[in-house]
């Protein structure tokens, strides 16, 4: 749903400015010192990106998912890790709290997320506990007026950098599975909080992911989110509905992006005395590349039109982050192809993007788990 | 102070262009729209003009059909305080002449006390529309501007000349200044202020009710460039190079004749 389309197209005329004139320039500096600039995150929270999600009555731009996916393609024009900035604060990191927050965690925590003064991280994976969620391990036992965690969360995206951890952990000792976990906010500098090293990571050099272990780390009961324990799961499940359908755009971003750099390459590229995009064979590479960023780029846009309208989106998400993610895998790998022995060098961006984009493949539920989710849902409405 | 800046909505120069059926324009179906870039310095003085002195209402004037709204938007997002929409699906039929006629109509009685707008259209370039709007109301108008300081009522404008030099001119307000690139650099509209945009006040004007001037130049046909041939690339080792450059010298020009 898009409230109002002049507003959306002038945020995103914005925010192709920005990509252009700010962040591409810097990719490259961003992937060989693993750092971005701080100034560049400054600009990234002027402008307003960390608030996309976040209600404007809590300070942020309350965009509906179409209009929050629209921006995310715009902005996925550039390194993906630059969304992984602002990623954990649109989704993952805040969701918990707008879904099922009490109004007191909305107040405390959302305007400071929206504005990026604070840096949201989501610890749901386990080292035993990845595709197998429910399983995990973590435990908040009460203790008066407080709760103790224990237990370590695994490739948590920004937790350098996180001010704000949303903690999934087992409240309910004798229940083994979803309805025994709660979640938590917990702020960063708790005592009996502390961080992993940083992962050596196969792409989006200049992101950050660690472990988050807690040793007897003690919160206020009112840390609990949404005040009920047991919710936790569900609300995990929520948070992902949406977040899915957010990666499955960003996808669609990179591959118009591997695309554009191919394009340009093949028709520059001259071999046999003529560009090599007027070869057939670079045609059908280049064509089916169009083809199947077009298609993902619809279901993402009709997955948000149905979340907005308040529908149930489980298999239209996974089905669009299944598809998305292994299509910008595809796509980046024929951009690699049609480089040639160029594109394995890095001195253009697609063996950049072809690193950066494997993991689009694993996070926020690996392309098994996405079919499982499909099947499931296939199965139940058919019975 | 009242400051008026007339802002373009422009196609992205970097669409590819088609002519019309009529071929007195491009076509302008499938485009992307950008405001005139000359015209987003003019957004950006007037702008750093109220942050010195918070009480300067800015309006912004632009017309052209309903897509205009959102180079308008812009404007309102970058801290220009409303709008003024002049409706016209037909403004690219309108020469400079009408489209000053037209901003002047309504700044008649405005009492605006600058007038800012950019140095000329990235689409028609004519740069006359601002001057022309100067002359309509009896104004001093100062062309490409490339600085600006504002003191009480007296404004020292630095403009740009042919060859590099640069003239230094000092004019008392009300005045008009037409903006040109190295006058400063437009912010970025932020997406909050993008969404704060929206409640700002923006008036409709239909075009019929401003304009009472006919066109004094009408543009007749619009086309491409002629194409030119090819540059000829040679290629070999340097003795032979040399060869055929002088054979291709001698056989096509007059050099060593």
């Amino acid at each position: 749903m898009i409230n109002d389309e002049t507003t959306l197209n002038v945020m995103l005329e914005t925010v192709a400015r920005f990509v252009k004139e700010r962040l591409i320039p810097i990719e490259e500096e961003v992937s060989e010192t693993d750092h971005i600039p701080a100034e560049v995150v400054d600009e990234m929270r002027e402008l307003g990106l960390f608030g996309l999600s976040i209600p404007e009555e809590y300070g942020g731009l309350g965009l509906t998912l179409e209009e929050e996916v629209n921006v995310v393609f715009e902005l996925c024009h550039a390194a993906p890790v630059f969304r992984s900035v602002i990623g954990t604060n649109v989704g993952i990191g805040s969701l918990g709290i707008v879904f099922d927050g009490t109004e007191e965690q909305k107040h405390k925590y959302l305007p400071a997320l929206a504005s990026g003064e604070l840096i949201a991280s989501f610890c749901l994976t386990e080292p035993e506990a990845g595709s197998d969620a429910a399983a995990l391990r973590a435990t908040a036992v009460k203790d008066g007026d407080h709760y103790v965690l224990n237990g370590t969360k695994r490739f948590i995206t920004n937790a350098p950098e996180a001010g704000l951890f949303t903690v999934f952990a087992r409240t309910d000792p004798a229940d083994k599975g979803a309805r025994g976990v709660s979640a938590f906010v917990v702020d960063a500098g708790t005592p009996g909080l502390s961080l992993g090293k940083n992962e050596r990571k196969m792409g989006q050099w200049g992101g950050h992911v660690c472990d988050v272990v807690f040793e007897d780390c003690r919160v206020p009961a009112s840390a609990l989110l949404g005040g009920k324990e047991g919710q936790g799961f569900k609300t995990a499940m929520k948070i992902l509905d949406k977040s899915r359908t957010h990666i499955a755009a960003v996808c669609v971003g990179a591959a118009e992006r591997v695309i554009q750099e191919t394009l340009t390459y093949a028709m520059e590229r001259k071999q046999f005395g003529k560009p090599i995009a007027d070869f057939q064979l670079i045609q059908a590479m280049l064509a089916d590349c169009k083809a199947e960023a077009y298609a993902a780029r619809c279901m993402v846009v009709d997955t948000a039109r149905k979340y907005d309208l308040k529908k149930n989106v489980s298999m239209e998400a996974s089905c669009a982050k299944l598809f998305a993610s292994e299509m910008v895998c595809r796509v980046a790998d024929k951009g690699v192809q049609i480089h040639g022995g160029y594109g394995y060098t890095r001195e253009y961006a697609v063996e950049r993007f072809f690193r950066d984009m494997r993991l689009f493949r694993i996070f926020e539920g690996t392309s098994q788990i996405q079919q499982t989710i499909i099947a499931k849902n296939m199965i139940k409405n058919a019975s | 102070m009242k400051v008026l800046v007339c802002i373009k909505q422009v196609p992205d120069m970097e669409s590819r262009f088609k002519l019309n059926a009529a071929g007195n324009w491009y076509d302008t179906a499938d485009l992307a729209w950008r405001m005139n870039e000359y015209d987003e310095f003019a957004v950006e003085q007037a702008v750093l003009l109220k942050e010195k002195a918070p009480d300067t209402e800015l309006v912004a004037l632009s017309i052209g059909p309903e897509r205009v709204k959102e180079a308008m938007k812009k404007a309102l997002a970058m801290g220009i305080d409303r709008g003024v929409h002049v409706q016209d699906e037909a403004s690219f039929e309108k020469d400079p002449y009408q489209i000053a006629s037209v901003i002047a109509e309504y700044a008649r009685n405005e009492n605006f006390d600058l007038i800012l707008t950019g140095m000329q259209s990235q689409d028609r370039g004519s740069a006359q529309v601002g001057i022309l709007v100067g002359e309509m109301l009896g104004l001093p108008a100062v062309s490409t501007v490339v600085g600006f300081a504002l003191d009480g009522q007296v404004v020292t404008a630095k403009r740009e000349l042919e060859g590099g030099l640069k003239a230094v001119v000092k004019v008392g307000l009300p005045a008009l200044f037409t903006c040109q690139l190295g006058l400063n650099t437009p912010r970025y509209p932020t997406l909050p202020n993008i969404m704060k945009a929206k409640k700002k006040e923006l008036t409709a004007i239909p075009v019929a009710t401003l304009l009472k001037d006919e066109a004094l130049a009408v543009t007749e046909k619009v086309s491409y460039p002629e194409k030119r041939g090819s540059g000829l690339v040679l290629e070999g080792e340097i003795g032979e190079l040399t060869t055929k450059l002088v054979a291709l010298l001698k056989e096509k020009t007059s050099v060593f004749k």
